[in-house]
């Protein structure tokens, strides 16, 4: 089930300082940890061992500060809804979850806790509902119970806009829902009476179902297609032409002149006015619930501060929410704890991990007097800080704004179906008013001249023009979805086929993200052997990235490291263990220097080293880098191939960003970006014409996501970029993106196809309508078969992505 | 035959409309805010209380 070395909970190599072992039913297992030992008795406790069978973790260990999260009550009391006396909800978001096994075993203990009733967690959302007895249990202690387990519970009220989107979505289904059940009822009366024009009809049996046509049509029409008709309605206000226009254009004139006939005796056309509607409607389903995926973006943004912090008021420590922090307060955050505001460190020197910030993964030195960002994670050693911003203008928040002000400076894109009907509502209207107008003068009887007219419109109807686009839009949707790619919206997949310039991420986008050793260089009179086991025994203890990749080197050579000693660590510099062999140091070149270690001259290049030395004596160094994604470069040549333009923006120093760029062929390169000049650059850009796709990772990337036209995340990026960006690659497959560019390209060639062929439909029975000579019932024969055209049109596209893309390639898993 | 022709349409929109109904009712209980999760509920193969429906997740009235 797991090697001996990983914990049996969490899946992570266990440092063999930490090691916890524990007999249970006579077998003997480790853990990394005492919080995990204490899952793993709860859960086998309580007989749901299956959970470790059924469970499918693509990422190892517990979010970090788990086991050790306190609950404040007052915080946790404004978001408790209360019902009765006796029941109570609270609302939440559980961060850790990453199987269906996970929700399954949270429902299961919760549900047995004292006091609590109910539990319902969201498998896409993560998102859960917990009503409780407020008499029996609290909220604080529902939350210990699932920060217990290894996950982290936030207190979660959903935003006013939130609120709205999700009525938004609801109100769409049960419009379509109405629509559909209504449009069966009318295909049934249609049926009838189609029947009856080619066979015959009693009238007043054909008058009795046109009666019932029209009941069942009225409410489609003007409940289900209300969206269409209040979207005409804007649209008429701007002046503008909209495909909202064009399809209540269509609607309302095969509406209002049925009704006309039914009276005076003609033929109706309910059937076409509900299909339209309907067809439409189930388009506009599939795309909102695409893009409500990402409505929760700036909410979590928000959770990565901590909710509480620790004051200190003269000795002592006092829990309070972040929120109630002012300038001046002093606060302690110890190891492993998230900064809660902006502070400056008064007192300590510790490394902080800000990778969450800047996207660069090393953890950087701070010291007296610097400062520290909201959101960033303490590392080594507890701090006390100054509190200089109150929390609501901390980074993280300052973060949100900027990724509010992104989204709503970006410009709302004209999509290809409202350009269209920009050129073809006044042309169509035109059309008809000029046959009027034609036969008017040309002695035709007042009703003949208005019936001519309408049946130009009737037959412009776009039902084909309707359904080119969601339909190509669903096929390329659905096909990506198969490769891995998720577009949020057929606005996306547009803007993704005109992509001109790729903006590159360097950390964790086009790299791992992830320091691993390259090079090891013994001293002469050492092997590498020697080398690994020394610094492995030395950094066993330690969670720093460096250190992490250092042992796992030496557990892929298969190094058992010798007896551990005493451990002093100089946060930023390295560390020094005093141990049977003698005094053996593991750092920086600067902090062997210090201690007296003489180190020859070594061109290691943008490299990170790390010198080894025993007894004052160097024993050699090894050298670590940030190793560049195996698709990279095959990438980055495929998407060349497509003729697009690309850069590297990064956040690290120019001598690496120029040396990424060289190994990639990547024509240009800029460092030492913040988020601010991101975005500040992709805006000049857009200024410029292009259309700018931004590929990234980081919270720091967040703005520039959500400004740039088409902003893509990687699957094990930060769930902020995740949330604010249009193209999610599911997988953590750079290959992916040129074959979502080349979906989305052959997606626009079909809808233009779709488009055309619509077109083409129109520019024959427009004119035969005009001209008075088109027979109903040949329009609407006309009508589905160039729906059916376009429609197995669209479907082609599926086939051939697949046909394209058939190649068994192994999965790139890097 | 036109009386018989109402009855029948009056009836099969009687019908239809309590499906209508139904399917209202469904989605105002939130029965279709988490489709992803039935799939995994199904396979949850012991008989205790999980079958029954947990606070809506939508919007409180």
């Amino acid at each position: 089930m797991s090697s001996p070395d990983s914990c049996v909970h969490c899946n992570l190599p266990i440092p063999p300082a930490d090691l916890v072992v524990d007999q249970i039913d006579g077998k003997e297992l480790h853990f990394c940890c005492h919080g995990c030992q204490g899952v793993y008795r709860i859960i086998t406790g309580a007989g749901l061992e299956s959970f470790y069978r059924n469970r499918s973790w693509d990422e190892q260990g517990v979010p970090t500060g788990a086991f050790e999260a306190e609950y404040d009550e007052a915080s946790l009391a404004g978001h408790v809804i209360r019902r009765d006396a006796t029941t109570a909800d609270i609302s939440l978001i559980i961060e850790g979850i990453r199987c269906a096994s996970c929700v399954w075993l949270l429902e299961k203990l919760l549900v047995r806790e004292a006091g609590v009733t109910a539990i319902r967690v969201n498998y896409g959302t993560h998102r859960a509902v917990i009503r409780f007895n407020p008499q029996e249990t609290t909220p604080a202690k529902i939350f210990t119970s699932i920060s217990r387990l290894g996950y982290l519970p936030h207190p979660f009220s959903p935003g006013a806009a939130q609120r709205a989107a999700a009525r938004e979505q609801r109100s769409l289904l049960i419009r379509f829902g109405t629509a559909a059940f209504l449009s069966m009822q009318l295909m049934g009366f249609s049926f009838a009476l189609y029947g009856g024009y080619f066979h015959g009809i009693d009238p007043q049996i054909r008058q009795l179902i046109q009666y019932f046509a029209a009941a069942v049509a009225t409410p489609v029409v003007f409940y289900s297609g209300w969206p269409f008709l209040a979207g005409a309605w804007r649209s008429l206000k701007n002046r503008s032409a909209s495909m909202d226009l064009l399809i209540s254009l269509g609607v309302s004139t095969a509406y209002c002149y049925s009704i006309y006939a039914m009276f005076k005796g003609g033929e109706v056309y309910f059937d076409t006015a509900a299909m339209i509607i309907t067809l439409i409607l189930l388009g506009r389903l599939f795309e909102s619930s695409a893009r409500n995926r990402s409505i929760s973006g700036i909410d979590k943004l928000l959770q990565l501060a901590p909710d509480s912090a620790n004051r200190l008021n003269g000795d002592e420590v006092n829990t309070v929410a972040s929120a109630s922090l002012t300038p001046g307060d002093i606060i302690l955050v110890r190891p492993g704890e998230r900064i809660p505001v902006d502070c400056q460190i008064l007192a300590g020197v510790t490394e902080v991990d800000e990778s969450t910030i800047t996207g660069e993964p090393m953890p950087v030195l701070r010291e007296e007097g610097d400062k520290v960002s909201a959101g960033s994670l303490n590392l080594s050693t507890s701090i006390k800080l100054k509190v200089e911003k109150v929390a609501v203008e901390s980074f993280i928040a300052r973060m949100a704004r900027l990724v509010e002000e992104a989204q709503n400076r970006k410009a709302p894109i004209q999509s290809m179906a409202d350009r269209v009907a920009t050129v073809f509502v006044p042309l169509v209207t035109s059309i008809a008013i000029g046959t009027w107008a034609f036969w008017w003068f040309s002695g035709a009887s007042h009703a003949e001249a208005l019936l001519n007219a309408v049946s130009v419109l009737i037959v412009a109807c776009p039902c084909a023009l309707g359904l080119a686009t969601p339909t190509a839009v669903l096929a390329a949707s659905g096909s990506a979805a198969g490769k891995g790619i998720l577009f949020r919206g057929g606005d996306i997949l547009e803007l993704t086929s005109r992509v001109d310039l790729i903006a590159f991420d360097k950390t964790g986008t086009l790299t791992h993200g992830q320091p691993t050793v390259e090079q090891i260089i013994p001293a002469s009179g050492q092997t590498e052997t020697t080398l690994l086991e020394l610094a492995s025994r030395a950094e066993s203890g330690s969670s720093h990235p460096l250190a992490m990749a250092v042992l796992a080197r030496a557990k892929t050579a298969g190094i058992q490291p010798g007896p551990a000693g005493p451990v002093t660590t100089v946060p930023g510099r390295g560390l020094k263990m005093q141990c049977t062999d003698g005094e053996i140091l593991v750092g920086s070149r600067a902090f062997l220097t210090e201690s007296g270690v003489g180190i020859p001259t070594i061109d290691s290049g943008t490299r990170t080293e790390v010198h080894v030395s025993l007894d004052g004596v160097w024993q050699g160094l090894l050298l670590l880098h940030d190793p560049l994604r195996q698709a990279a470069q095959q990438t980055v040549r495929e998407l060349k191939k497509l003729g697009l333009d690309m850069v590297l923006l990064t956040g690290d120093r120019p001598e690496t960003a120029q040396q990424v760029s060289e190994t990639l062929a990547l024509p240009d390169y800029l460092a030492n970006m913040s988020p601010a000049d991101k975005t500040a650059w992709i805006e000049t850009r857009q200024g410029d014409n292009h259309t700018v796709m931004m590929v990234g990772d980081g919270i720091n990337d967040a703005p520039a996501l959500s400004l740039a036209d088409v902003g893509c995340a990687m699957a094990g990026g930060t769930d902020i970029a995740l949330e604010t960006s249009d193209l999610v690659l599911t997988r953590p497959n750079l290959e992916s993106l040129h074959i979502a560019i080349f979906i989305a390209r052959k997606a626009m060639q079909v809808i233009k196809q779709n488009l055309f062929w619509a077109f083409s439909y129109n520019l024959v029975t427009i004119p035969l309508a005009a001209s008075g000579k088109l027979a109903p019932v040949w329009a609407a024969a006309a009508m589905a078969g160039s729906s059916i055209l376009v429609v197995s049109n669209s479907l082609r596209l599926g086939r051939l992505v697949r046909r394209t893309f058939s190649v068994a390639k192994p999965p790139a898993s890097d | 035959m036109i009386k018989s022709i109402v009855i029948l349409i009056v009836l099969s929109l009687c019908i239809g409309t309590g499906a209508w109904l139904f399917f209202i009712w469904t989605v105002k209980r939130g029965d279709f805010d988490d489709v992803e999760g039935p799939k995994y509920r199904m396979l949850d193969d012991d008989d205790e209380s999980s079958t029954q429906p947990g606070p809506s997740q939508g919007e409180k009235k």
